[in-house]
């Protein structure tokens, strides 16, 4: 009798450990969409930024999906605070905004990205030239992340700013990419969240700046 | 007759030590532990908080007063989340809240050796448990997860003590300190090293 107690009570408590803390905390149930947000920024390791003095910007945001076979147009309330924001932050850093036909020494790009996989082929070709393909990762190379990343969302959305030399093009006139930021996770198409996201992206670039 | 009586009282003192070790308790027992774990050395730099989640289980067999063979498990979650800052990586610089997880579930063999009998209140032991420990590696930049999961070799010395509830109970409590090594490399880590401390209780069944 004395035995089975024992026996009973020793299994009870190995099963009430083991649904105490039989597996881990999920980190993705206690994360704020802010939380859950990467901010990826890059630069051309060649680029003088010190030597551009005025950029142009596009009149309205690219919207691509991998689900159709060509890019939008879009301007949305979002797409105007982005426009604005991003400006603004170019501004601060000693550019002058300039209009596209007063060649401008800069140009950006700015695109939401709607992915139902990881991976997007990217040909806007509605800036008046042919991107400088590749160095991004998209078009046509490889995703940011290695294969064994994980990515949980199968629908993501993202927003990206590319910010292209006109001053230098490349041999086949193509512009070759000097900045970019990428913004994934939860909200990166909530209008609320673009003033922020522009300040993380430029705060992590601090060479970006003629200064 | 002197020599008589001294011979009996050999004899009985015999039968008493033995039945003594006989039945203090049954040679089979089972353990359950409740662990807090502290990571150490490159475990610490990728994930530095001391662990709250973690448990043990075992079962052992007395080979005879003092030394005991077994086989255990246990687990334990390792869990950082880390303010939002930006890493430079190969491919851009990557501003993320990070959360780092490792789950740790070792599968070992063990051997111990108590340094008293049985019998007394305090039974202080030392043991070694080898084998293997499946490696959970969770690296989360933001809602995105880098991840691996392998098993790995993994030793662990311990020192402990077992206190009986009452001289011949098949209860005992116990409580012990162990060392966990494991050669793993995964990002940052480039060995797994952590101190769990364990309370819990075994049973000796029948």
């Amino acid at each position: 009798m004395k035995r089975t107690i024992y026996l009973l009570s020793s299994i009870a408590a190995l099963a009430a450990l083991i649904s105490f803390s039989g597996c881990g905390k999920d980190p993705l149930k206690d994360m704020t969409a802010e939380e859950s947000r990467i901010y990826i920024t890059n630069h051309d390791s060649q680029a003088n930024f010190k030597s551009y003095a005025t950029f142009s910007i596009v009149d309205s945001v690219a919207v691509l999906s991998n689900r159709a076979d060509t890019a939008k147009k879009a301007l949305t309330d979002y797409d105007k605070q982005l426009i604005s924001s991003v400006s603004a932050a170019m501004q601060s850093r000693g550019y002058t905004l300039v209009d596209k036909a007063a060649k401008p020494d800069l140009a950006v790009a700015l695109t939401r990205i709607d992915n139902s996989f990881t991976n997007v082929a990217w040909n806007p070709g509605w800036w008046g030239g042919a991107w400088g393909p590749g160095y991004w990762g998209y078009p046509g190379g490889g995703w940011y992340w290695p294969s064994y990343y994980v990515v949980y969302q199968v629908n993501e959305k993202q927003t990206a700013i590319d910010v292209f030399d006109l001053k230098n093009p490349t041999a086949d006139n193509k512009y070759v990419s000097v900045w970019n930021a990428l913004w994934r996770g939860s909200g990166v198409w909530n209008t609320d969240n673009v003033a922020s996201m522009v300040q993380a992206s430029f705060d992590q670039s601090t060479y970006l700046t003629n200064k | 007759m002197k020599k008589i009586l001294n011979w009996i009282m050999i004899f009985a003192g015999v039968f008493a030590a033995q039945a003594v070790s006989a039945q203090v308790r049954p040679p089979l027992s089972i353990d359950v532990n409740y662990s807090v774990a502290s990571p150490l050395g490159s475990l610490k730099d990728y994930s530095g908080k001391t662990s709250f989640r973690g448990w043990t289980a075992g079962l052992q067999y007395m080979l005879n007063d003092q030394l005991s063979v077994g086989l255990r498990t246990g687990f334990q979650d390792f869990n950082e989340k880390l303010p939002r800052a930006v890493y430079p990586d190969k491919l851009g610089d990557v501003s993320a809240v990070q959360t780092r997880t490792l789950q740790v579930i070792p599968i070992q063999a063990t051997a111990g050796w108590a340094f008293t009998k049985p019998d007394k209140p305090v039974i202080p032991y030392a043991a070694v448990g080898v084998g293997v420990a499946n490696m959970d590696y969770k690296k989360y930049w933001g809602q995105f997860v880098e991840s691996d999961n392998s098993w790995q070799f993994m030793v662990s010395p311990e020192v402990g003590v077992n206190i009986p509830f009452g001289q011949a109970s098949p209860v005992l409590f116990n409580a012990n300190v162990r060392y966990n090594y494991s050669p793993y490399k995964m990002g940052d880590i480039t060995n797994f090293n952590s101190v769990q401390y364990s309370v819990g209780f075994k049973f000796h069944l029948n």
